[in-house]
């Protein structure tokens, strides 16, 4: 006779956390059309490769001779699996216990999942749903006592954002830590309706007078344009996908490089239309999106807070199949001006590229930071001069393609200038400290004062100074080092990554991603 | 019949208004430029319908987000 008795005790143990809340609580998860923490972590793996961790961890409770009468697991699911092959750490809430609070939690589940993903160096996905191991004043009652606030395991929560990727995944209404443990990551997503995200719930706030509901508080919507949550997708499935898709192209740890990925378009190809994307009326917007999933691999662009900072796109893309950090700019928003926000958007983006050793591609159209009391009002020149230090920070192999303007400080900062100008323009370039059109009434004010027909000279000393603007007269004195037909810029663009890739170097970076 | 809100995707001046009120619009269609940086930027309606209402007129200024106008359909 061996341990088989045990081994009984231990499946059955096994066979109660499985049961998670019981029947009634996760009926209610399901008809709240969410799915069960088990069931999520199912589909965000690949089949059948989830190694729990913990998983008879929980509340018993034992009758007088010492049996096991029940058990209540710790709302908190925990283990390794694999994504496309490669090990992953993955943690979710339960919500059919008590609500994924704390008073049903074994928190020390949360800090190990955390801390095996920064000793293993292994990516992180958080599923968080509700209060993510928060505070509920029911342990005031059940511990007879409070306590002094702490975030328990944040050391490592901080340490892995300098080390793994670390995917959160909303998939409920989440609140305090568990919203906190969301948004400290490199990749925030949600779900259209099922997902909100605050600081505290309509309870909570009804207490200041605002009467709200949780989708008014915390909906897609405010969480995607305040940039509290970086994506929102239709479905939980569509999340996994996200998460999943996500990780491809990076590294498991900032102690290795970004896979190659499978090379599954020309570098060769140049798409004819590229030739007529910008219009030569400067004053007509145009689709850079477009432009971008032309110049990269086919279907590898990958977009990242598409609903914050809009004046500025950031993705995630491939090259000849190399894994690429991609900035541009959209003329819809603010014709492609820097705001506030999107300097932000800037400076998480590159210090991430940085972090995992991404080189950045970026298409350049800025006529500089939005002006205007609006703008002084967000601090714009305080979020755009981070903007700059992490682009001067950072030592990633770095392509800019001016495909029309660049002007002032946030067009100087397409690049480092004290780096090689790795750098292409479009014929449509158009650049300098200030456009000819405004520059005028500011540099010839006291000239325009003095003539009888003040519009008349401004019409004239505009055309004057526009025969100076041709981007030849730039290259001509090799301030910019190449003009480009944009039909080449594919072809470029994947030599340039082939390029970079073995002057891609492991290992920590400083400054350190926040988030 | 569900009314939508047509937001400024920018701070700036609207330059030119093409339709008018009780006009019908199409989905992505051009209802007004707001000139932003030395640029026209596009407002289009997200869905088709009819131009019920129109907040604004030319060389008014817009902040980001404001309601330019209202589509119903």
């Amino acid at each position: 006779m061996g341990w088989e008795r045990e081994i009984e005790e231990l499946r059955t143990r096994e066979r109660l956390a499985r049961e998670m809340g019981g029947k009634e609580k996760i009926e209610r998860q399901r008809s709240g059309g969410k799915l069960t923490v088990r069931e999520r972590i199912e589909q965000l793996l690949d089949p059948g490769s989830f190694h729990e961790i913990g998983a008879i961890a929980g509340k018993a409770r034992y009758g007088e001779d010492g049996r096991l009468l029940e058990f209540a697991p710790a709302n908190f699911v925990m283990g390794r699996g694999r994504i496309d092959g490669r090990t992953v750490v993955v943690g979710g809430d339960d919500f059919t216990v008590r609500g994924g609070a704390m008073d049903a939690a074994i928190g020390s589940k949360q800090v190990y999942a955390e801390q095996m993903a920064h000793e293993l160096r292994l990516p992180i996905v958080r599923l968080v749903d509700g209060t993510g191991g928060g505070g509920s004043v029911r342990t005031l009652e059940s511990d007879g006592r409070t306590y002094v606030p702490y975030n328990q395991g944040w050391d490592w929560v901080i340490a892995n954002l300098a080390t793994v990727p670390v995917v959160g995944l909303a998939l409920g209404s989440v609140a305090g830590l568990g919203a906190s443990r969301l948004v400290t990551s490199h990749y925030s997503v949600m779900v259209r309706g099922i997902s909100q995200v605050f600081i505290a719930g309509p309870p909570l706030v009804a207490h200041t007078g605002e009467t709200v509901s949780k989708e008014e508080l915390g909906g897609s919507e405010i969480c995607s344009r305040s940039g509290t949550v970086d994506v929102v997708v239709e479905s939980e499935a569509e999340a996994f996908d996200c998460a999943r898709r996500f990780l491809s192209y990076l590294p498991q740890s900032v102690y290795e490089l970004p896979p190659r990925g499978p090379v599954t378009d020309d570098a060769a190809r140049r798409d004819e239309w590229l030739i007529e994307a910008i219009p030569s009326d400067r004053r007509k917007v145009y689709d850079m999106r477009r432009i971008l999933k032309s110049v990269l691999d086919r279907d590898s662009f990958f977009e990242i807070a598409r609903q914050y900072g809009r004046s500025v796109i950031t993705a995630l893309a491939r090259l000849d199949g190399w894994p690429v950090a991609v900035m541009g700019s959209d003329p819809h928003f603010h014709g492609g001006g820097w705001t506030a926000d999107s300097s932000i958007k800037l400076t998480r983006f590159i210090d991430f590229a940085t972090t995992f050793h991404l080189p950045v591609v970026n298409l350049v159209d800025v006529p500089g930071f939005l002006i205007g009391t609006a703008a002084e009002a967000q601090g714009t020149m305080r979020h755009g001069a981070r903007a700059l230090a992490a682009l001067y920070q950072a030592d990633v192999p770095w392509c800019s393609v001016l495909v029309r303007r660049a002007f002032g400080v946030a067009g100087a900062a397409h690049a480092n200038h004290t780096r090689l100008a790795y750098r292409y323009a479009w014929p449509s370039g158009d650049w300098g400290s200030l456009p000819v059109e405004g520059g005028i009434e500011a540099a010839y004010r006291a000239e325009l004062a003095a003539v009888a027909d003040p519009a008349k000279r401004r019409d004239e000393l505009e055309r004057h100074l526009n025969q100076f603007r041709s981007p030849f007269r730039t290259a001509e004195a090799f301030l910019v080092e190449e003009i480009i037909d944009p039909r080449d810029t594919r072809p470029l663009l994947c030599e340039f990554a082939n390029l970079a890739a073995p002057l891609r170097r492991a290992g920590t970076v400083s400054p350190q991603y926040r988030p | 019949m569900a009314s939508r809100k047509v937001r400024s995707p920018t701070a700036g001046i609207v330059s030119t208004v093409h339709r008018n009120v009780g006009d019908a619009v199409g989905e992505g269609e051009e209802i007004m430029f707001v000139e932003c940086m030395k640029m026209e930027i596009p407002v289009a309606a997200e869905s088709a319908g009819r131009l019920v209402a129109l907040h604004v007129k030319p060389g008014d200024s817009v902040s980001e987000d404001q309601i330019l106008a209202v589509i119903e359909g």
